[in-house]
């Protein structure tokens, strides 16, 4: 399948910098980078890159940021908090390394969770859950709490809670990192066939080069700075960094 | 997000910690539990006083005036008192009447030759339990079918008067120029209504009794009918007065009110004090109650930093944040409150039952509404804070 490579996100000289007792830490600099709907995208960098407080950005979590950031077009630099909220309901799904399920509601509990903010009925919920739990390969775990599974199975729960409102992209914030070597390659595998089946743009942040190798384009950051993007497989198009 | 899911999701984080819910529950338990105790029994003393008046269905109330004499021959209200009453106080007494009672009517009775002895009186339709007879017999039908002139007495006064009870049988007695005849001893019945004739010293049959033709122009009990809009204790004092003054018999013995309105009147205001202190201890209660509310939230805000930032990373508003975690500290107070007002309903119940005057304890709707808007009050006031606190969470700082 040709992918479409509409620019989704923009971002333009984006600069972070946050001010912690008396000191002050320029996080990111003069961050650009675009990246077209339907990518597979990784970010590499070591722990104090600033490759968190870059998705954060990216991801709708972070409003506090110099530079602009243009997502189809909106101009995302402008909006309110508040509008965040309902940004991310809709557009973003988050995989984060240590699951972060809510531990004392089931597991279909946790996924049909962004579609019960998003004010679905419960009867779509139901049959929604019911799909992506079986998509991530889950199918009948509905009724089990978090902590009786697996951490792979909960990476699973986490990354069905991620699609299940039918995001326009993922980011998954080193999503293989609690996870042994053979259940990595399964979560990897997973996130490959939503990006091939659904279209859906996934972003991986990790320091880990195995799980970047898999990625169809490569950038790393370092000391706040994108420093180096290889397209693995080259489509003919300009994904620049500058 | 749907209110009634806010409402679910509040239902499970309460029920995680069971037993940290309940403890945090129990000073609102208190708190309502007492405002409703003493406000229900402070309506059943304000009905009572109501009910008392017998206020008919024409707003009209009744008392009654009783003349205690001195002279057995004495009759406190002739027709001529009764007359003056009447016109004395038009306006004000609608109606004067001598109150034909069944029981309680206090009289003289000559036993046989002996002096005048004071007995109280009642009158009976039927025979009195068998169980009650040691001497002699009962009324019969027949009795009361020919309307024959007897009497029972108690077995004390019996003893009093003949010496051994067994001679009071066929025995003569004169009460209100009627001669009866003793055909049974009874005992008498110290745990019987004051409304059964077993609680008095004599019984004859009824219409023995009033078939003597003065009792319904005269006696010692009159029953006034106060007119709509007075006040029925101060007019029956007023009345009371004027007959210690201009009675026939104003020298023969003493006229007394029982004043049971004014009596109910102090106990109400003794209540509404009553009521002022323990709601205060009440308002007390529910403030420290609110505080550990507030504390209980507080804790939970910061135990469930994680679920806070992840519900707020997949969509949730801050104001949902603040829903949830208000509507927790609400539901905690609002089923504290009901489960305080469900106390309140028993005690105010058993309580009432010790409490002399036959009191019964009245729960309104409006006690019901006050218990319900008083936790909600305090599950909002005591709640908001640690709601904020949690929806104003710092995503970036939660996630990191």
């Amino acid at each position: 399948m040709e992918k479409q490579l509409r620019p989704m996100i923009e971002l333009k000289n984006i600069n972070k910098s946050y001010v912690q007792g008396t000191n002050s830490y320029h996080v990111l600099h003069d961050i650009n980078l675009t990246i077209a709907q339907g990518e597979f995208l990784a970010i590499m960098g070591q722990s104090g890159s600033g490759k968190s407080t870059l998705i954060n950005i990216i991801g709708f979590l972070d409003d506090q940021f110099e530079g602009t950031y243009f997502y189809y077009e909106h101009p995302i630099h402008e909006y309110t908090r508040a509008q965040f909220s309902s940004l991310r309901n809709q557009n973003v799904g988050f995989v984060f390394q240590n699951f972060k399920l809510i531990q004392n509601i089931s597991i279909a509990e946790n996924v049909g969770l962004p579609l019960l903010y998003a004010g679905q009925k419960r009867a779509y919920i139901k049959e929604r859950v019911r799909e992506v739990l079986k998509a991530v390969g889950l199918a009948g775990y509905e009724d089990q709490l978090p902590k009786n599974l697996s951490g792979g199975q909960q990476q699973r729960v986490s990354i069905a809670r991620a699609i299940v409102t039918k995001p326009k992209f993922l980011i998954a914030d080193e999503p293989t990192g609690a996870l042994d070597s053979e259940t990595s390659k399964e979560i990897m595998a997973l996130f490959k066939q939503l990006n091939h089946d659904n279209e859906t743009t996934i972003i991986i942040v990790t320091h880990d080069p195995n799980v970047g190798a898999q990625a169809d384009r490569l950038v790393h950051i370092l000391d706040g700075r994108l420093t180096e993007d290889v397209d693995h497989k080259p489509k003919g198009d300009a994904n620049e960094v500058h | 997000m749907k209110f009634i899911e806010l409402l679910k999701t509040a239902w499970q984080s309460l029920k995680v910690n069971p037993k940290r819910s309940f403890l945090t529950m129990i000073g609102i338990i208190i708190g309502i539990a007492a405002v409703i105790t003493i406000i229900a029994l402070g309506n059943g003393v304000k009905k009572q006083m109501i009910d008392s008046f017998k206020t008919t269905g024409s707003g009209e109330q009744t008392t009654t005036i009783e003349f205690m004499s001195t002279d057995p021959n004495a009759v406190g209200f002739k027709p001529n008192d009764i007359l003056a009453i009447e016109q004395n106080f038009s306006g004000k007494v609608q109606k004067a009447q001598i109150d034909t009672k069944t029981t309680g009517i206090q009289s003289y009775a000559q036993f046989g030759n002996a002096t005048d002895t004071r007995v109280t009186l009642g009158v009976t339709t039927k025979p009195i339990a068998d169980s009650l007879i040691v001497e002699g017999k009962n009324f019969t039908q027949q009795t009361f079918l020919q309307a024959k002139p007897q009497v029972l007495i108690t077995k004390a006064l019996a003893k009093r008067e003949y010496k051994d009870i067994e001679s009071a049988i066929g025995t003569p007695v004169f009460i209100n120029n009627t001669n009866y005849i003793v055909v049974g001893i009874y005992r008498q019945n110290q745990l019987a209504e004051a409304t059964e004739p077993t609680a008095g010293d004599v019984i004859v049959p009824k219409d023995v009794y009033f078939a003597n033709g003065t009792s319904k122009t005269q006696g010692n009990s009159l029953k006034l009918t106060i007119a709509k809009g007075e006040n029925a204790s101060k007019v029956t004092n007023k009345v009371v007065d004027y007959l210690k003054k201009n009675a026939t018999a104003k020298d023969q013995g003493e006229y007394s009110f029982f004043d049971l309105g004014s009596m109910l009147e102090q106990l109400s205001k003794v209540m509404d004090t009553l009521t002022l202190f323990i709601s205060a201890i009440a308002g007390i209660s529910l403030f420290i109650a609110g505080i550990g509310v507030m504390n209980m939230m507080y804790i939970s805000v910061s135990e469930r930093t994680q679920e806070i930032g992840i519900r707020l990373a997949i969509g949730a508003t801050p104001s949902n944040i603040l829903l949830q975690f208000l509507l927790e500290a609400i539901m905690l107070t609002v089923s504290g409150g009901l489960i305080g007002f469900g106390f309140g309903w028993l005690f105010a119940h058993a309580i009432a039952k010790f409490i002399p005057g036959n009191i019964t304890a009245v729960v309104t709707f409006n006690s019901f509404l006050l218990a319900f808007g008083v936790s909600t009050a305090v599950g909002v006031i005591f709640g908001i804070l640690p709601a904020r606190q949690a929806a104003n969470k710092n995503l970036i700082d939660i996630l990191r």
